[in-house]
């Protein structure tokens, strides 16, 4: 999608948002500090408040909320109370394939159940399911996965990547989701947009170096080509070409020589490039590929490591997320 | 004293049904806008609530009497309001016009106001909204107050008696009687009745109202 807005807009309290951008992705990602005006923005496109909106060349900006088929995902957005699940899915009069949409969503055990006898993770899932039904031409979500722990997270998260191509513009703070989910990212600031490109480059250096986010060739099943190195990856069925990985920056671990017998699945080579202090621990980018490894100061001291030193790398298979293709 | 009841529950009935699309209509910007014509708009509409009865009666005799040009257009219709037993209906939609929009207002309120933006950006328009999430949503609520103002306009005297006057069997209600009996001698076991009849119906209005306002946040999924 090609997604330009433009948007001045006077909140109560005397917050204003100043944004104009122009920005060519498939999935964007709006990030910056809370109160930086990241909703007011989606409320921009969505058609709540005012503003300029053209998608693919297409000018939104004189069509009412309601008209412009967008999927509007507000941060926990509430189901219609007096309707089952299936009655909210296929509540849009352009609300299609209902039973596709939740047989992907995996809520089709859901459909007769109303809203109030849902888990958490539940209505998340039918919110989403409710959105898609509809057949937007853009899809907003407002920080998606806030509140969920981590397995929940990484599960949200792969299933978001296995939606296909909706076009999305997504509301986060979170690095990991940023880098995961969205090709581009706007930085807005005290309600101006004051950066847009990759998503990567758009993290400020404390949020970037948390996690590792890069992207691999599938050469078999469950091994991934990244760089020169053959990592063995958790993989879905039928995974196949470039694929998008995720892994923390703490579950990497290194050492000064190869372990004997260890069940780690990827045990590799390589050179310390830097060394950053982060916290009360330490950064390490290793070279090729370019893994951020947190490590404490003791195992620093304890590994000479150093810009130039060799060591080994040691990540087990299960701590790489595969996030789907690219 | 039996037909006296049942005019009077007829007279309740008739004038809640007649308030409530009314007060419908007024309760939706009065309960999510904001504004000069919103003041207004409030204003006018406590002002039966704030005013002595017996002047809102006088108003209304004023616009809906015989002589005057709406009144006597109503006339022409068929629909006689001064010294009639419409009269007393209308004197009761009136007065208890206040209560019956408050009632709504705080069923409306009491909606998360983000359905009806997903609703919207669900490809529903405002109206449909309204039809489909909107008013199931509020409904017992709506009908918790038009109970409460339905017991309201049961006891409804100052604006009854000048609008409709006291005509037996036509706006004598039970307040209007019960004032008639009082001033005649050896009636008090029939003012007794009536006083019973309308504690008891009270009673039953306010305990379908309390019933009906949980079944209305059950719906919304608030806690009572």
């Amino acid at each position: 999608m090609i997604l330009e807005v433009e948007a001045d807009v006077r909140r109560r309290g005397g917050f204003r948002l100043q944004a104009a951008f122009r920005a060519e992705a498939g999935r964007l990602a709006v990030v910056g500090r809370s109160g930086g005006g990241k909703t007011t923005l989606l409320d921009v496109i969505a058609g709540i408040e005012r503003g300029r909106v053209v998608l693919d060349g297409v000018d939104l900006s004189p069509l009412p909320l309601h008209r412009r088929s967008i999927g509007y995902v507000m941060q926990d957005a509430p189901l219609f109370p007096h309707l089952s699940v299936r009655g909210n899915l296929a509540y849009g009069p352009r609300a299609q394939r209902v039973e596709e949409v939740a047989a992907r969503l995996g809520i089709v055990h859901l459909l007769d159940r109303m809203p109030r006898n849902l888990s958490g993770g539940e209505r998340r899932r039918a919110v989403l399911a409710r959105a898609l039904a509809s057949r937007p031409r853009l899809l907003l979500l407002d920080e998606p996965f806030a509140g969920l722990d981590e397995a929940a997270r990484r599960d949200a998260m792969s299933l978001l990547t296995g939606l296909g191509d909706v076009p999305t513009v997504l509301v986060s703070h979170s690095p990991a989701e940023v880098l995961g989910l969205a090709d581009r990212a706007v930085r807005l600031e005290g309600g101006r947009v004051v950066a847009e490109g990759p998503s990567a480059s758009l993290l400020r250096a404390g949020e970037r170096e948390i996690d590792n986010a890069f992207v691999g060739e599938v050469t078999g099943p469950s091994r991934v080509r990244v760089g020169d190195v053959d990592l063995s990856v958790t993989l879905s069925e039928g995974a196949s070409g470039a694929v998008r990985l995720a892994c923390y920056a703490h579950e990497i671990l290194l050492a000064r020589e190869r372990p004997a017998a260890i069940s780690a699945r990827n045990v590799f080579p390589a050179t310390v490039r830097d060394l950053v202090p982060a916290g009360g621990d330490v950064l390490a980018t290793l070279e090729a590929p370019p893994f951020r490894v947190l490590v404490t100061a003791d195992a620093v001291r304890d590994l000479a490591l150093a810009p130039g030193a060799r060591v080994v790398a040691i990540v087990k298979s299960t701590s790489i997320a595969c996030l789907g293709p690219l | 004293m039996s037909s006296t009841v049942l005019l009077t529950l007829w007279i309740g009935a008739l004038a809640t049904l007649l308030a409530l699309p009314f007060a419908v209509l007024v309760a939706v910007p009065l309960a999510r806008s904001r504004g000069p014509f919103v003041t207004v708009l409030q204003t006018l509409v406590w002002l039966p609530l704030v005013l002595p009865p017996a002047v809102t009666g006088y108003l209304l005799l004023s616009v809906l009497g015989p002589r005057r040009p709406l009144g006597s257009a109503l006339k022409a219709l068929g629909i006689g309001i001064a010294f009639d037993r419409m009269g007393a209906v209308v004197a009761a939609a009136v007065v208890g016009f206040p209560l019956l929009v408050m009632f709504i207002v705080l069923a409306l309120r009491a909606i998360d106001p983000r359905l009806a933006v997903v609703s919207r950006s669900c490809g529903r328009g405002p109206v449909e909204t309204f039809l489909r999430v909107t008013l199931p949503l509020a409904w017992p609520g709506i009908l918790a107050g038009a109970v409460l103002a339905f017991a309201r306009a049961l006891g409804e005297f100052g604006a009854t008696i000048v609008l409709a006057g006291l005509i037996p069997g036509e706006t004598d209600t039970i307040s209007l009687r019960i004032y008639d009996l009082l001033a005649q001698p050896g009636r008090e076991s029939e003012i007794l009745g009536l006083v019973l009849a309308s504690v008891a119906i009270a009673i039953l209005c306010v305990a379908v109202a309390q019933a009906l306002d949980r079944r209305h946040r059950r719906r919304l999924e608030v806690e009572p």
